[in-house]
């Protein structure tokens, strides 16, 4: 029994279709995959979408200080540029004594919060964290145990010790920073919780004060090194 | 004849599909059309929020000069200003808003190598702590100014980021490689980088994801000024 040609020719025709459907089907698939993943490396190349949403938080924040910095400098500038007498002198005068807070030369006050932490074992490791986790919170002064701490002042592991800026330091840490309070009680209350989950710490605690009183200074070093371009 | 070619071409096409398919489950579906939409308009976020952010930075850094060529015209008008712009200038220097070079040594970071067993092709992401450890470091001996991939570091710098995204102060994330400059005397510094004793997460790192730390002394180093806000409106100095 023999088919009749016209039979066979549907047939054919049917195959042949298939084969077209599935090669287009194929070429869609790789199509739309091929320009997902293109999408993708062209922008921020494995970084998740929450990393992104947090990437977004930090740079408005960022952006908000520069912004802030940049009113602050327009307005000097304003100042600096009316020529009335003593204008210079005056400006001058409070960005001294403003630097000098910033690196730490002067005693300095504010609102902050005042941490204790009683522990054995804790390490240069954690205070540096801790010092951070303040900074990173905008803290603008910081003292631990009587020692002024900036950026830049060595926190050493001294065998089961640990100096600041060469001064030994022993536990319980007292941690002073002057800032925006709700900023840094957020920061101390995070830490706090992680503490005390650490089974080095005996206790841990924290408190905002309207006004912190830091009088640690650090000692100018002058250049020997590095010159001004 | 032409009947077994088709037959052939069909499970040709079929072994084809079956392979596109078991890609495509193997990395996690089809990424939806939306999803790519949503993702691209967060990206798009970021890279304006990134713009922003170098055209505010540069703007600060262009107002910080103005005010300094302004209180020196000033100061050359006055020996009292002079005295006081002089104060000022070596206070600014220290709190990282001068530019300066001098000897020193360059640090660089890099990702870890990809291991056998990574799947992604990703190795260990250099992250914040890696550069405060190697910064802490430089300072802890004598540094007198620091700069991480081109970001001054200051009296009031902090560091933060995600794995492979280091942010320092306001600036945007920096990744790998990362290049610590720092002068000072670079023999001390590089004396302490050759101790086997210091460092001791960064070199674990080193042995167990293969992370890069490489290191030079080098005759002269410029680190540029600080272009991010230096604002302490909560500290009054006693």
């Amino acid at each position: 029994m023999s088919l009749r040609p016209e039979s066979r020719r549907t047939r054919v025709r049917i195959r042949g279709l298939s084969v077209w459907l599935i090669a287009l089907l194929v070429a869609l698939v790789a199509t739309i995959q091929i320009r997902s993943q293109a999408e993708v490396e062209r922008s921020l190349v494995g970084v998740d979408a929450t990393s992104l949403a947090f990437l977004i938080d930090d740079l408005h924040s960022a952006n908000d200080a520069l912004a802030s910095q940049k009113t602050d400098l327009t307005n000097l500038r304003t100042t600096l540029q009316s020529g009335q007498s003593g204008a210079a002198d005056q400006a001058l005068s409070e960005e001294a004594q403003r630097l000098r807070a910033i690196d730490g030369y002067v005693g300095v006050q504010g609102p902050g919060v005042v941490m204790e932490v009683d522990a054995s074992g804790l390490t240069a490791l954690d205070l540096e964290d801790a010092l951070n986790n303040f900074m990173a919170a905008r803290a603008e002064a910081i003292d631990v145990n009587g020692h002024r701490v900036v950026t830049g002042v060595a926190v050493e592991q001294d065998g089961g010790g640990i100096k600041i800026g060469g001064a030994s330091v022993s536990l319980p840490w007292t941690i002073s920073a002057i800032g925006d309070p709700q900023k840094l009680a957020e920061v101390a209350d995070l830490m706090t919780q992680q503490l005390r989950a650490d089974r080095r710490v005996r206790s841990v605690g924290y408190r905002i004060e309207t006004e912190v009183v830091i009088s640690s200074v650090i000692s100018e070093r002058p250049f020997v090194y590095a010159v001004p371009s | 004849m032409s009947k077994l070619a088709g037959v052939a071409l069909l499970a040709l096409v079929a072994l084809a599909v079956g392979f596109v398919l078991a890609g495509q489950v193997r990395a996690e579906l089809l990424t939806p059309s939306n999803q790519v939409a949503r993702y691209q308009a967060l990206v798009h976020s970021v890279q304006d929020l990134e713009a922003t952010n170098v055209d505010e930075r540069r703007q600060i850094a262009d107002l910080r000069g103005e005010i300094d060529a302004l209180e020196s015209d000033a100061a050359a008008r006055s020996a009292t200003t002079q005295a006081l712009h002089d104060t000022v200038s070596d206070l600014r220097a220290h709190a990282g808003l001068v530019a300066m070079h001098g000897p020193g040594v360059e640090v660089t970071l890099r990702n870890g190598d990809p291991g056998p067993d990574s799947g992604s092709g990703t190795g260990y992401l250099v992250n914040f702590q890696d550069v405060e450890d190697v910064v802490d470091l430089l300072f802890a001996q004598g540094a007198e100014a620091v700069s991480v991939s081109g970001r001054r570091i200051t009296p009031l710098s902090a560091y933060s980021g995600s794995a492979g995204e280091i942010v320092i102060d306001q600036g945007p994330p920096l990744t790998s490689p990362v290049k610590v400059d720092a002068i000072g005397d670079r023999n001390r510094m590089l004396a302490a980088l050759d101790d086997p004793n210091e460092l001791p997460g960064v070199r674990a790192r080193q042995v167990q994801f293969q992370l890069h730390l490489t290191y030079e002394g080098l005759p002269d180093i410029s680190v540029p000024a600080s272009d991010s806000s230096l604002q302490v409106p909560h500290v009054t100095a006693s």
